[in-house]
């Protein structure tokens, strides 16, 4: 349910993240470009921008599958997590200019028509084709309009080709820069980003694990109740999932904290007429259910919460979505 | 992040942590031999 759909456009916060990316972004081609044109007075303007926005392009890779495990090991990187695909339509574009600079450097002077070529070319080639094509349609479908049209679960799959992009784009530099850059400076850092990957992916994955394990049968205390303002909420995270505890009129309940419409932040909204309204569109839950009102059909898990001394406790094992459970007593 | 969601991501980096090891040894061996040539922009000459 909407209580008033409204597209997101930029705001403040997504511009200065905006400007801090793109800035970054062009100083890193600038320093990158400027110091390989003095160290290799030879080498062509064409080949210094295939480098360049080609460690760009896996510099960039690296910090978007990096965003994920730090957010679910540490809350404060969650803004990150939020403005992501714009991180993730950047790395795209720069990750183009190095394919078509690369096509027309490498392809277009033969005989051959260049796409031919490049298929029947070396074969570290094919691999970094196929990433950008997974890569372009990420990129194409990162919009909000196709989150909605192509329902969450298929677009999160679809999203997650981006583990087989990365696995390609290890193949293309293994296969081919490294074969020419015989520094194994470079085959380190390479293998440094994807340990570091490797790491923290699962070092993430047994935390919450660990956590669910640990808590199955435990209510867990979260904050005080004077924590949580009146028709507001504290998000905590609970054996790796982020719930939603408000206070409303004397009780607290727990939801989850993604909204069904498009993953928004619930715990950031607030208790509008008796419902827990997203902040991203508006859409509308009851507290006590997570179902939202007639007629409308959309539902999210519950948890159960107990308040011991103006302590609040939060059982971490979810309801099934649209289970109404008692909120917990506060006054 | 859901649950079964947590345990696909975690599935898939157990097989990453095995397989991609294995592709960029695997490009760093080859390396030791020269560069494969395209045989097009060669013709092209």
């Amino acid at each position: 349910m909407s209580l008033e759909y409204r597209a997101i456009y930029w705001n403040r916060d997504k511009r200065i993240y905006d400007a801090i990316l793109g800035g970054s972004a062009g100083l890193y081609l600038a320093v990158f470009i400027g110091t390989s044109a003095l160290l290799y007075p030879t080498a062509t303007a064409e080949t210094l921008i295939i480098r360049g926005a080609g460690t760009l392009a896996v510099l960039l890779l690296h910090v978007i599958l990096a965003i994920g495990p730090l957010c679910r090991m540490n809350a404060c990187f969650l803004p990150l997590l939020y403005n992501r695909r714009h991180l993730g339509v950047t790395m795209f574009l720069v990750a183009l200019v190095h394919g078509a600079f690369s096509l027309i450097q490498f392809h277009a002077g033969g005989d051959v028509n260049p796409v031919d070529s490049l298929l029947k070319g070396n074969s570290f080639q094919v691999p970094g084709f196929l990433a950008l094509l997974i890569l372009f349609a990420m990129a194409a479908t990162s919009h909000d309009f196709w989150l909605h049209n192509l329902t969450p679960p298929v677009w999160k799959a679809l999203h997650m080709s981006v583990y087989l992009a990365y696995a390609l784009l290890i193949a293309h530099v293994g296969f081919g820069a490294l074969h020419s850059e015989t520094n194994p400076l470079y085959a380190l850092l390479v293998g440094l980003g994807m340990i570091l990957l490797i790491a923290l992916h699962l070092i993430a994955a047994q935390r919450s694990r660990d956590q669910e394990v640990a808590h199955r049968n435990d209510f867990i205390e979260v904050c005080r109740v004077d924590d949580i303002p009146e028709k507001r909420a504290r998000i905590v995270s609970l054996s790796g999932e982020r719930v939603a505890v408000f206070r409303y009129d004397g009780r607290i309940s727990a939801v989850s904290n993604v909204c069904q419409h498009q993953n928004g932040p619930l715990g950031e909204g607030k208790i509008v007429a008796g419902c827990i309204t997203c902040p991203w569109h508006g859409y509308q839950y009851l507290p006590d259910s997570g179902a939202a009102p007639p007629p409308f059909i959309e539902k999210i898990s519950t948890y159960r919460v107990k308040v011991i001394d103006d302590r609040v406790l939060v059982h971490p094992a979810a309801h099934p979505p649209g289970t109404r459970l008692e909120p917990a007593c506060c006054r | 992040m859901t649950a079964p969601l947590r345990r696909a991501h975690r599935r898939i980096w157990l097989a990453l942590a095995i397989v991609l090891p294995l592709i960029l040894a695997s490009g760093l061996y080859l390396a030791q031999s020269p560069p494969a040539i395209n045989a097009h922009w060669e013709i092209s000459r």
